[in-house]
């Protein structure tokens, strides 16, 4: 799977589009990790610039929301403010207009945690994606401290591959399966684990239905999470694709007709006003993707609960 | 005859353009009307028009999805 005959128009530059775009929005190789971690049960713990931003993230919501919220909780008055007031509104707006219209009012304060969970990391591991942070290190190394572009050192390993956590397919399966056994898990709180699997077809219909309803809800329960995975991971990558490819045609149009001018016309002209565009428009679409995450995971939950048969 | 599958793949994905914004239209049509009607029931007109709409915008995305797979895998 690579994109080397993608982009025939650009061949005599050297530039190929394809490439650099799929080197921009997947995972940096095994290959070449950013740390080598030794392989344990068959299974490599090298750090790629996935794992990285994963932690990064992770550490970054944690640190943050956790200590807004340990300190809001010491104070005299109850009175939020800076980050404080945001976390409230974020926290009020799901527990109120996510959570409570689909789970219920029973199980609100069971489900509404790993709701938020989700909304938090999401969004800042959306949010974290459009920034790029290593992006400008590395043009700092290059033409401040004057490194190359070949050597293997620590800076080069971090260019490698998108700052994207959620972009990658394996990330967003994670969390799905989250959600996957959380259905499980709530359907058998709220009912019994045994009438939770027999709440998954409706009771009372002549035998013949059954032969048809059963795999249809069975394979109902592994397309939802599938469609969660794949709309998440989707949404971020194909962001990042337009960009770039709009970004690629300055380096397409200086191949094609030999001249720096012609690139840096088509760039001012054509690239940086729709990269501009559509850059806000992802602003957009993390806060849409986040949110999406969350109510369906929230809305399949509440499925689980109460059961409309 | 073997660069065919670009074919496919743009067809595909202009299908696929075609009508998950013809769906999207649609919804947004009828959300529009119901809301003029009843402007008190908004919040509820548009809950109820959210899921569907994120269900619609779902299949386009996997349909994305697999015309990419079709583009990288030939």
């Amino acid at each position: 799977m690579s994109g080397t005959d993608q982009a025939h128009t650009s061949t005599e530059s050297g530039f190929d589009a394809g490439e650099v775009i799929i080197g921009h929005v997947s995972n940096s190789s095994l290959e070449h990790p950013i740390l080598h971690l030794p392989t344990i049960f068959g299974v490599d713990f090298s750090i790629t610039k996935h794992v990285l931003m994963l932690g990064i993230v992770a550490t970054l919501v944690f640190v943050a929301i956790t200590w807004t919220v340990r300190k809001y909780l010491k104070q005299e008055n109850p009175v939020p403010s800076g980050f404080m007031t945001a976390i409230e509104a974020i926290v009020q707006f799901i527990r109120d207009s996510i959570v409570l219209p689909n789970v219920g009012k029973k199980y609100l304060n069971t489900w509404t945690p790993l709701i938020l969970t989700f909304f938090f990391f999401i969004f800042a591991a959306n949010a974290i994606g459009l920034v790029p942070i290593f992006d400008v290190i590395g043009a700092i190394n290059r033409f401040i401290f004057g490194g190359s572009s070949q050597d293997n050192s620590f800076v080069n390993s971090l260019l490698h591959g998108s700052t994207t956590a959620t972009g990658n397919y394996n990330v967003t399966a994670g969390l799905a399966t989250i959600t996957f056994f959380a259905i499980i898990l709530a359907g058998s709180k709220a009912h019994g684990f045994i009438n939770h699997w027999k709440n998954l077809a409706p009771s009372g219909l002549a035998w013949p239905i059954y032969i048809i309803l059963i795999p249809i809800e069975v394979i109902g329960m592994f397309v939802r999470p599938f469609a969660l995975t794949m709309r998440l991971a989707a949404n971020m990558t194909g962001g990042h694709i337009a960009i770039l490819a709009i970004v690629s045609f300055v380096f397409i149009f200086t191949g094609l007709f030999n001249s720096a001018f012609a690139g840096i016309g088509v760039g001012a002209l054509v690239s940086v006003p729709l990269a501009v565009a559509i850059s806000s428009l992802e602003i957009i679409v993390i806060i849409v993707q986040a949110y999406v995450f969350t109510m369906l995971s929230a809305v399949f939950i509440g499925m689980a609960i109460n059961v409309h048969h | 005859m073997e660069n065919l599958h670009y074919f496919g793949a743009a067809i595909g994905l202009g299908l696929v353009v075609f009508s998950a914004a013809f769906g999207i239209g649609k919804f947004t049509a009828a959300a529009a009307e119901s809301i003029a009607r009843q402007p008190e029931a908004a919040d509820k007109i548009t809950g109820a028009v959210n899921l569907p709409l994120f269900l619609l915008e779902g299949v386009a995305i996997l349909a994305e999805v697999f015309i990419l797979l079709i583009v990288l895998m030939k």
